[in-house]
């Protein structure tokens, strides 16, 4: 192949000499009537095995994702486009209406569960179906993200609840009708007044020992559930989490199921639905507000694993703490973050793809009087915009990809560590694609702002992934917390440091080399062992410390927290970015020499020189001199360069087919010619 | 075995222009050129001898800068029938020699397919007869295809221990919906309408009109061969009904007759169902070729034939029970892979997958075929493994990984080709 390719670029080097003499300098005159579109394929060619790169990117289930494509582009349910000479384009109509949206993404979910995509999604446990599961997620994502937040909200929300907090009685009743859609769930835990802060929902409900039924009940407008995905028209039961009052005392945060629609679709008597809204995106979510005036739901459809309500009306518990009882009932949205984590990643490599393609085909300016106009890509400041990105994008991939394995594989001691492992890669991950829609959007020019190019469009779908399931900025400061407590009872207990990768404050505080040559900013050692830990444990130290000053002045332990939040801001994006760079290093550790550890070290050296040179903490801490950071600026230019040859084999390595990629990445003279 | 039609004798041709002689007497004929496959009594099966004449000509004539349009048909009942197995069969087999001899059969073959997959002039395949396997290599691929009332298509290699290749993981995934996936696993066959419907044939010809098609085609003179050829085929083309019982109907269709038949007569009630049902396939096979796996898609399959029994319904199933489940296998994920390929890609991946066939360590169910089907003909083959479920993903996957273990093996090797662009973007 790479042969070939070599032939073709030879080819057609020697077709461009040899026929210059016969376009003289004359050139800008009569220049030839219209531009010629050129594959990037022509003229770059493959330093390493794209199949091979693509499976350690997409990490599992290639077939299965293969499988899920196919049936979107031959499907005519998908908005199938054919653009610029027979090439097929599949990606939603977003001049369609809100209700349009809505209703066309129902009959896709429908189409997939005729053709068994949603098999096991429910009834089937262990590593495999879960990873299973999470591949065809993330292909649904790529298509339209409406679908997978719809599937999200049925499966992952409504199911995992009943699948979790739910017991043998509830998994009998619910979970393969669930599966097979006879059941649409919708979550209702949001309310107008209170989001990540889940404890202080309004929403209550009391025992009625009499019929032995709950009554749920929304005392005032802010208790009105909000942002209820799929209850505005399709769900027709929901999980609501409210206050749960017996006896007058109120016991906390409860799961229950209440029926919202009947079969016919009618909303239940007692029930109140109205519509969220258009919004910047996802309109293909029937987002909505539900209120409850007094429902009663039978005693059974208390979801009873943590604690449960006798028919006459006493509260039994195992866990006798509140608190705890609250925390066994977050614990299962962690499978909810590291899906959208995953997800987030799979549209920055669309965007990338998009744009990088489209870098390699566009031409503007020329450098010389009459010369051929410049490559896009072969820009120094375009390969800076869009190569960093497309190196954290690669690194991000394998941190979503260990976290999934993490969380498949989790046992009672790890979930600790999941737990906060996923609030900090659901944090960066979903900013660094919003980051990337929009460098790619901006990259591509006005092309970017077509939604048929994807990008831009991206960008309204996908921004909701910063708050919903945990604000991104709540999520990064709970990192901070978690690792102040680990910090705190590792210091009381004077014992060393073990999980959460923070082993490395075990050993001596690691000191930087003065001097920054080209090989010690790209070596593996020096860039995780030296400057990722030194950034990570000194700022745990002064953050701990200073929290720890402020508790001393007579500040309470949380509004310490909350006044040294620009610390935990640092401490929570140098712990992320760590844990990445860790992910990159195994990956690029377990291959074996060869063009793709080549292409993977320099990958790795760009995310984490990138890193260093992004954040303002390596010079107003102190880690590395004003000299040094100039030589990590100059490295990640020298990075630059040697990774522009890679980029159309990195982008292509994504392995999302061409269908799923706007016509700008491809031929877009002809995709825009008149006829 | 391959004729260069005499009234358009090319070097004829050329020495009569060397010669200074008007040109404009028999200017077509300079620029269109008609090679007939010419083994009519072996169907016009595909040798080693042909492959190589038809490559060495469709070079010559891309070089050649007087020929516009080059016309390829068969003669006698069939266009062609494929690349013969006998000789292959017959060197591993019988005589015991290295199954890389029969790997260089096929990568030949291969190789004449990405020429024309990728020929910057224009290629008219006539279809007039039996079109299989290697015989759709040498014209799906080909700008125009012509389909005639005499056509009959298949892709039969899932009877013969083999997969569908010659790029039909390429073409085959490229028609609508999964029609594709039918095609390539049943072996269904397909008549010249259907072709025309799916998308296989460019234009449909009776083949009463065929002499006078290729007459005016030589006239194509120094206009531009894609337009002129276009506008030709179009004034010839006829628009054939789909049979009753086509496997290529789609409920849209249905919907109107069904209105109108309810509408305009007292339809009988009988008659309804049976015609309902008929075009109704399209449908079925969507629903069910779509399925993840070989086993959901035949159980789909079965589930569909309960609930609505029909004798085609049960042929598709029957055709896929008798298949050898190691194709079938191996012929669907092709298939599936392919859709997401170039067609140097497809090729590539088919020729691995072939060699792996012809070395038979998975299974050996291409001796088996071709003794069951060609040799012995009692079309009564023992099929390793004998049913899917024993075909493991495992041993599916080995068919797509390269045969690194064999000395000097290589993938196959395809010469860089110069319209590039139609590498990426298919006339299919």
């Amino acid at each position: 192949m790479s042969e070939n390719c070599a032939l073709r670029r030879a080819n057609v080097l020697a077709n461009h000499i040899l026929q210059s003499p016969h376009h003289p300098s004359t050139i800008s005159l009569a220049r030839e009537a219209c531009l010629q579109y050129t594959p990037p394929e022509v003229n770059e060619s493959y330093g390493f095995q794209v199949k091979e790169m693509r499976k350690l990117l997409d990490g599992h289930n290639l077939e299965d994702r293969d499988w899920l494509y196919g049936i979107i582009i031959q499907s005519n349910l998908f908005n199938r486009k054919e653009r610029g000479g027979g090439k097929v384009f599949v990606s939603p109509d977003y001049n369609e209406t809100m209700e349009q949206q809505r209703e066309i993404s129902m009959k896709r979910i429908m189409y997939f569960l005729e053709n068994g995509v949603f098999k096991g999604w429910l009834t089937e446990t262990g590593p495999e179906s879960e990873l299973k599961k999470f591949a065809l997620y993330e292909v649904c994502g790529m298509y339209d993200y409406s679908l997978s937040a719809k599937l999200g909200v049925h499966f992952l929300l409504w199911g995992n609840a009943i699948k979790f907090f739910g017991t043998k009685r509830h998994h009998e009743k619910w979970l393969k009708d669930t599966e097979d859609y006879l059941v649409k769930g919708c979550f209702a835990m949001t309310e107008l007044g209170h989001g990540s802060n889940v404890k202080g929902i309004e929403t209550v409900t009391s025992y009625d020992p009499r019929t032995e039924e709950f009554v749920i009940n929304t005392p005032c407008e802010s208790a009105q559930k909000y942002w209820i995905g799929e209850a505005a028209i399709h769900a027709n039961h929901a999980i609501v989490i409210s206050q749960l009052e017996i006896n007058e005392t109120n016991q906390g945060i409860h799961v229950f199921i209440a029926q919202i629609r009947d079969q016919d679709g009618n909303i239940c008597p007692n029930i109140h639905i109205a519509d969220c809204g258009h919004k910047i995106g996802l309109n293909g979510v029937d987002t909505g507000r539900i209120w409850f005036d007094n429902l009663r739901i039978p005693r059974e459809n208390l979801l009873n694993s943590v604690a449960d309500v006798s028919p006459d009306g006493e509260y039994v518990s195992a866990i006798k703490n509140p608190d705890q009882r609250f925390g066994a009932f977050l614990a299962p949205l962690t499978s909810g973050r590291v899906t959208i984590a995953s997800c987030a990643i799979y549209s920055a490599k669309v965007g990338l793809a998009v744009a990088i393609r489209y870098s390699l085909s566009r031409r503007a300016f020329s450098i010389v009087a009459n010369g051929p106009e410049v490559l896009l890509l072969d820009y120094p400041s375009h390969q800076r915009r869009l190569l960093p990105l497309l190196a954290k994008t690669y690194a991000m991939s394998f941190a979503a990809n260990d976290m999934k394995m993490m969380y498949v594989k989790r046992t009672p001691e790890t979930n600790k560590e999941i737990h906060v492992i996923s609030m900090g890669l659901k944090a960066l991950l979903t900013w660094h694609n919003m980051r990337t829609l929009q460098e790619c959007r901006e990259a591509c020019g006005g092309q970017g702002l077509k939604t048929e190019n994807r990008v831009g469009h991206l960008k309204g779908d996908y921004d909701v992934q910063t708050t919903f399931e945990g604000d991104n900025n709540v999520l990064m400061q709970q990192v901070s917390k978690s690792l102040f407590a680990e910090y705190v009872s590792c210091k009381k207990r004077n014992k060393p440091f073990k999980g959460l990768g923070l082993e490395h404050m075990n050993s001596p505080r690691p000191v930087l080399p003065t001097q920054l040559t080209s090989s010690t900013l790209r070596c593996s050692h020096f860039q995780q062992k030296n400057v990722f830990c030194l950034r990570e444990r000194d700022l745990l130290e002064r953050y701990t410390c200073e929290v720890a000053e402020l508790q001393e002045r007579g500040k309470s332990r949380e509004f310490s927290f909350l006044l040294s939040h620009q610390l935990s801001e640092d401490l929570s994006k140098a712990f992320a970015e760590k844990a990445i760079l860790q992910a990159v290093l195994d990956a690029e550790a377990k291959l074996p020499a060869g063009s793709i550890k080549d292409v993977m070290g320099l990958v790795r050296s760009m995310y984490a020189l990138i890193c260093m040179e992004e954040d303002p903490s390596f010079l107003r801490y102190g880690y590395l001199s004003r000299d040094s950071v100039g030589d990590v600026r100059r490295e990640v230019s020298k990075l630059c360069r040697e990774l522009r040859p890679h980029a159309l084999a990195l982008v292509t390595s994504f392995g999302i087919p061409d269908a799923f990629l706007g016509p700008i990445a491809f031929n877009w003279i002809e995709a825009n010619a008149w006829s | 075995m391959l004729n260069v039609s005499k009234k358009n004798h090319s070097s004829h041709n050329s020495i009569r222009n060397r010669r200074g002689r008007s040109e404009s007497k028999w200017p077509q004929r300079l620029s269109v050129r008609i090679l007939t496959l010419n083994r009519p009594k072996q169907l016009n099966a595909l040798n080693s001898n042909m492959i190589t004449r038809l490559m060495q000509m469709f070079l010559e004539y891309e070089e050649d800068p007087n020929v516009k349009i080059v016309i390829l048909k068969g003669q006698g009942r069939a266009f062609c029938v494929g690349g013969d197995p006998l000789p292959v069969f017959r060197d591993i087999v019988i005589q015991g020699k290295s199954w890389r001899v029969g790997a260089d059969f096929f990568s030949e073959q291969y190789k004449l397919d990405h020429i024309m997959a990728t020929y910057s002039k224009v290629q008219i395949s006539i279809l007039n007869g039996i079109v299989m396997g290697g015989g759709a290599g040498i014209s799906v691929h080909g700008r125009f295809r012509i389909a005639t009332e005499k056509t009959v298509f298949a892709m039969p290699e899932t009877e013969l221990g083999l997969f569908p290749d010659v790029g039909a993981s390429y073409f085959l995934s490229r028609l609508p919906g999964f029609f594709g996936e039918y095609v390539g696993l049943t072996g269904a066959r397909l008549d010249g309408a259907e072709m025309l419907a799916c998308g296989l044939a460019t234009h449909f010809v009776p083949s009463s009109r065929l002499t006078a098609l290729e007459a005016d085609l030589c006239k194509v003179g120094s206009s531009d061969p894609v337009t002129f050829a276009s506008a030709i085929l179009n004034a010839y083309t006829k628009h054939p009904k789909l049979k009753q019982h086509s496997a290529y109907y789609r409920q849209v269709y249905n919907i109107f007759f069904h209105l109108l038949l309810l509408l305009v007569f007292e339809f009988d009630g009988y008659l309804l169902s049976s015609f309902n049902s008929s075009l109704r396939r399209l449908d079925v096979i969507d629903r069910c070729f779509s399925r993840r796996t070989m086993e959901e898609i035949i159980s789909a399959l079965e589930k569909e034939a309960i609930e609505k029994p029909n004798e085609w319904i049960s042929a598709t199933i029957r055709a896929l029970k008798k298949a050898s489940p190691a194709s079938l296998k191996i012929s669907l994920r092709s298939i599936r892979e392919g859709r997401f390929q170039g067609v140097e890609q497809c090729l590539i991946r088919e020729y691995r997958m072939v060699c792996h066939v012809l070395k038979r360590e998975i299974s050996k169910d291409f001796v088996e075929g071709c003794r069951a089907v060609v040799i012995d003909k009692d079309r009564n083959p023992k099929w390793e493994p004998r049913s899917l479920e024993e075909m493991k993903d495992n041993m599916v996957e080995r068919y797509f990984e390269r045969v690194d273990e064999e000395d000097g093996w290589e993938d196959l090797k395809l010469s860089p080709r110069k319209n590039l662009p139609a590498l990426i973007i298919a006339k299919l």
